[in-house]
């Protein structure tokens, strides 16, 4: 499991290369191909028995910001790459650019503000302090489009981890995991370390149309709900309840034969599973889905609490039946 | 070349999304002018001229399509209702003529009429009026018009002052003429690429043109030029500032290692330049490009404009020149 | 026609479960094509040779709007989410049928207080509706629908006369007026159909069907909306009756101008009434498809609808026979 160094590399969409590089050098050793693509996607390959294709993702890239102007006082203003939530990065460190340097998200103070308390900060109102007051100052330490990443230390028990990026670094470190364990293979299969997931699922279609897959599975880390102030019969998925197995999300219904498939296959091996029951939210699937002549997908994750914030929570018992799971799914050949 | 007349010319040609042969037609007519280069119109529209050269295969792409009307519903006699190709201010559509070519090829006009204050009470002076209160006075050849009948903005082009140039359809005609120009640059050089000038249709409703192009080119290098919001203050921006040279692009879907090596150029030969930052899709024709086929690497070159999307947007000839300056130059060296 | 129609509509098959409208389809054609094949993602394709080596696609889709149950309650009441754009206004008072568990259930609405349910009635969601099967307890509930049950309006074919209503014109209708042509014709192209999966997820199919055909040009077939009743939309001018619609622009796509003007002539030439639609929202497949590859020059032949996306879609017969008509000879047409 690599949980904890994945969770704290940095790797914004669009800026990917350290988790990239991590990953890389981890696997190069166990697979019988690797490259990397135009777009910065991670593509590695371990042979199958037969010769047909699956391809198996997940997404390296985190939600962060990008520096889009140093304003005279030398503060930095941001601009999000990916869905942030306003609301959940005040007061928070992060690191910026390739030199990672260090800055925090600060805001006024509640004694300061009025009506402003129970208004949701404004993007523009968001600026990162590296500690100087001169414009001048700032420009000789980070330039426009560094990425500004959340910096968090992750923690953990046997039953659970907390950190940032959980969403999506469990599956990559889900995909690790099997690179490194001996399974035998049914398909050659492809695990595709994919990039800008989070920014319109820019990455894995473009893989997918390199490699020409028969299927494919993603792996993913998603929403679950629950917690006290979220209507039980509303939420997506619940922790400690297993892998979470999706029919249908935003812009794709899952090929129906692989979803009956892989609920079988749990089933049969008495693994611990739930269906995902929310709709919302969207994947690399619906990009593989809908690239060459058609690849069909599936969608596999590991329940999460408060992704896309910087301080996310999962079931470690989820993460290993996950891993058991896809691991029992690719050594067997899917029902077409 | 004269770059004035030849944005003077191609500013008058009228060419809405889906309508653009008008415009194609007459590009292709300049590009004749220009020796060493071959031209072809593909089976949609586009036009695409090629350059020889031994080297890196690159795709520069200039939409050619402005934004227009479609008349949708005769109301009575003399007006109609109608809606807009592209996104336009209702505002900057009242008390404009509009220029609408008939089937039978006559041209017809319309205004779209304003209440006399007179005749509005307080609360219709306070609201601005929505498309769907606007309505077209055909002042002629009113029985020649029909529904699916196409309009643009008829505002005639000119020099505001020696270096400002305003008129319609500066977005995106003169990028087109920045390509020109280049092509023409290009003359004094032994390129090290072989180099594609893309004008493509379809933009302004979702890039069917140059995804499709840059499909079939496949090229190693994809260069799109598009207009940018120049000297207007926009929270958290720098602010991009008419004459001071192009503005490039830098974020997630601009490939990194290309723009460093156009900045490190342009740096090199003195030619001034800007620096847009853009947080995840730029809007423009570079989001579908980046993942089209196995992926290709794109950067994006904004001219700065002001006032866009209305009948007189303005531009500095300047930024025509450094633009079409710095792309020959690294066009020539292969992209290095 | 009008019993094709009733026997497409009657189908249930909301997007992703498309299976038994494809085997209905495939047989209704089986005598009149040259070949046929199901692709990766349950699109069905089907030719027929022409005289000529230049193809031409025709495009419906096969699925339609619907529910899937996302939570059952300790009593029984069913959580539905949404699987295309189906609204949630549409169902109050609907009844909805799970196909797969061969049973029907009625849409409720919150509310704990009678201004309560006004509220919701004014600000309406998902969150607010359930499915109440008749059942007396979540065990009951779940072996019927269990979580992850596909289910569509429960709502009959009306014949009205010239007017007919039902569920699922959207886009039955299109994919009628597709078999109708298909068997009709003698082709000049060689003429690929094809019935497309998931149109209401995202033109999900749409984005796929065309890679391996590569036409010379194709036309999907939909419905669209209509103007013509009390204060409909005033910008729009799309009647029931007078004739199938060319379509210049929607909300997704501008058709290929060269696509609209034959289709135009081949419509005056044989004298067959249409009309010109600009719709200011919506899409079809044509958007995906004019995208494949290299690029596919592409159009939309609709036909006027009336309450889409409602359990009760009203289209003119005319205008599907029309529709075929305009297809017919323009599948025929030398050049």
């Amino acid at each position: 499991m690599y949980l904890k160094d994945l969770t704290e590399l940095f790797g914004v969409s669009g800026y990917e290369k350290k988790v990239r590089e991590y990953i890389r050098e981890k696997i190069k050793d166990r697979v019988n191909f690797i490259e990397e693509d135009p777009l910065g996607n991670l593509i590695a390959m371990k042979k199958g028995r037969v010769d047909k294709r699956l391809l198996i993702c997940a997404h390296m890239d985190e939600v962060g910001f990008m520096i889009s102007n140093i304003e005279d006082d030398g503060r930095l203003s941001i601009i999000p790459i990916g869905g942030v939530d306003p609301r959940a990065i005040i007061g928070k460190k992060v690191i910026i650019g390739e030199k990672e340097m260090p800055g925090i998200i600060g805001f006024k103070a509640i004694h300061l503000q009025r009506d402003e308390i129970y208004e949701p900060p404004k993007m523009e109102n968001i600026k990162v302090d590296i500690g100087v007051t001169k414009k001048s100052e700032a420009e000789n330490k980070v330039k426009i489009g560094d990425f500004v990443a959340f910096s968090v230390e992750s923690k953990s028990n046997e039953r659970w981890f907390s950190g940032k990026a959980l969403d999506d670094r469990c599956g990559c470190s889900i995909l690790m995991d099997i690179i490194h364990s001996d399974i035998d293979l049914y398909y050659d299969t492809y695990f595709v370390f994919s990039v800008q997931e989070e920014i319109g699922l820019r990455g894995a279609g473009v893989s997918a149309e390199r490699i020409a897959p028969d299927l494919a599975i993603v792996i993913e880390t998603t929403t679950s709900g629950d917690n006290p102030e979220f209507p039980s019969d509303r939420r997506s998925t619940e922790l400690g309840k297993g892998p979470a197995i999706t029919f249908a999300h935003s812009g794709y219904v899952v090929d129906e034969r692989l979803f009956r498939w892989i609920i079988d296959v749990a089933r049969e091996n008495g693994i611990p599973y739930q269906i995902k029951r929310r709709t919302v939210g969207g994947t690399d699937a619906r990009r593989i889905a809908t690239t060459l002549a058609g690849i069909p997908s599936a969608v596999v994750s590991v329940p999460a609490r408060y992704i896309h914030s910087p301080m996310s929570i999962i079931n470690l018992e989820d993460y290993s039946n996950t891993l058991k799971l896809v691991s029992i799914l690719l050594t067997k050949e899917a029902r077409l | 070349m004269i770059i004035a007349d030849v944005l003077r010319s191609l500013s008058s040609a009228d060419g809405p999304s889906g309508y653009e042969y008008r415009v194609i037609n007459l590009i292709e007519e300049e590009v004749k002018k220009i020796p060493g280069v071959s031209a072809e119109i593909d089976h949609l529209g586009n036009l695409i001229v090629k350059k020889s050269g031994q080297g890196k295969k690159i795709a520069l792409f200039a939409h050619t399509d402005e934004i227009g009307f479609l008349l949708t519903k005769k109301e009575s006699d003399n007006y109609w209702r109608f809606t807009t190709i592209g996104g336009i201010d209702p505002k900057a559509v009242i008390s404009q003529r509009i220029k609408i070519y008939t089937r039978s090829g006559d041209i017809a006009w319309g205004i779209v009429g304003m209440l006399e204050p007179h005749l509005q009470t307080e609360e219709t002076r306070r609201k601005v009026p929505s498309l769907d209160d606007l309505f077209l006075d055909i002042i002629d050849c009113q029985d020649r018009v029909n529904a699916g009948d196409i309009g643009v903005f008829s505002t005639e082009p000119f020099l505001l002052s020696d270096r400002y140039f305003t008129g319609k359809a500066l977005d995106n005609r003169v990028s087109c003429a920045t390509l020109l120009y280049t092509l023409e640059l290009l003359n004094n050089f032994i390129p090290k690429a072989e180099s594609y000038f893309v004008f493509n249709i379809r933009e302004e409703d979702g890039s069917p043109g140059a995804k499709t192009v840059a499909y079939r080119l496949k090229p190693d290098l994809a260069i799109v030029l598009d207009v940018t919001h120049g000297d207007i203050s926009i929270p958290s921006m720098p602010k991009i500032e008419l004459g001071k040279g192009p503005a490039l692009g830098i974020g997630p879907v601009i490939d990194y290692n290309y723009f460093e090596r156009l900045k490190g150029l342009a740096e090199s030969i003195s030619v001034n330049y800007q620096i847009e930052p853009l947080g995840g899709r730029s809007g423009t024709d570079t989001d579908l490009i980046q993942i089209t086929r196995g992926g290709i690497p794109t950067l994006l070159v904004s001219l700065p404009l002001r006032y866009m999307h209305t009948p007189y947007e303005v531009v500095n000839i300047r930024d025509i020149e450094e633009t079409a300056r710095l792309l020959s130059y690294f066009i020539a060296r292969g992209g290095e | 026609m009008k019993e094709l129609i009733r026997k497409l509509t009657e189908i249930n098959s909301p997007s992703g479960r498309e299976s038994k409208i494809r085997e209905v389809i495939l047989d209704e054609l089986r005598n009149s094509i040259d070949g046929y094949e199901v692709d990766k993602l349950g699109n069905l394709i089907v030719w027929k040779n022409g005289k000529s080596d230049k193809k031409i696609l025709l495009d419906a889709h096969m699925d339609e709007i619907g529910v899937v149950s996302s939570f059952i309650d300790d009593k029984g009441f069913i959580r539905i989410e949404a699987i295309g754009g189906i609204s949630p206004y549409n169902l109050i008072g609907s009844r909805i049928t799970f196909p797969e568990s061969g049973i029907e259930g009625v849409v409720g609405i919150e509310g704990e207080t009678p201004q309560d349910v006004q509220k919701n009635l004014k600000e309406l969601n998902f969150d607010k509706i359930f499915v109440d099967i008749g059942a007396r307890s979540r065990e009951e509930a779940e072996k019927l629908v269990p979580l992850g049950t596909f289910g569509v309006y429960s709502a009959e074919f009306v014949d009205l006369g010239r007017r007919i209503v039902s569920k699922a014109m959207d886009d039955r209708i299109g994919c009628a007026v597709l078999i109708e042509t298909i068997k009709m014709s003698n082709p000049y192209y060689k003429l690929y159909g094809a019935f497309s999966v998931q149109e209401e997820m995202g033109l999900v199919g749409a984005s796929v069907v065309a890679f391996n055909i590569n036409p010379d040009f194709a036309v999907a077939l939909d419905v669209t909306a209509w103007s013509d009743t009390p204060k409909g939309y005033k910008r729009m001018s799309i009647e029931l009756g007078k004739g199938p619609a060319i379509k210049i622009k929607d909300n997704a796509s501008i058709s290929d101008r060269k696509v609209v003007e034959r289709l135009r002539n081949v419509a005056e030439k044989n004298g067959i009434p249409y009309q010109i639609e600009i719709l200011i929202f919506g899409g079809t497949d044509a958007a995906a498809i004019q995208r494949t590859s290299s690029g596919i020059p592409s159009g939309t032949l609709s036909i006027p609808c009336r309450y889409v996306h409602s359990p009760h879609e009203m289209i003119d017969i005319e205008d599907a026979e029309n529709a075929v008509r305009l297809l017919k000879a323009l599948v025929e047409e030398e050049g």
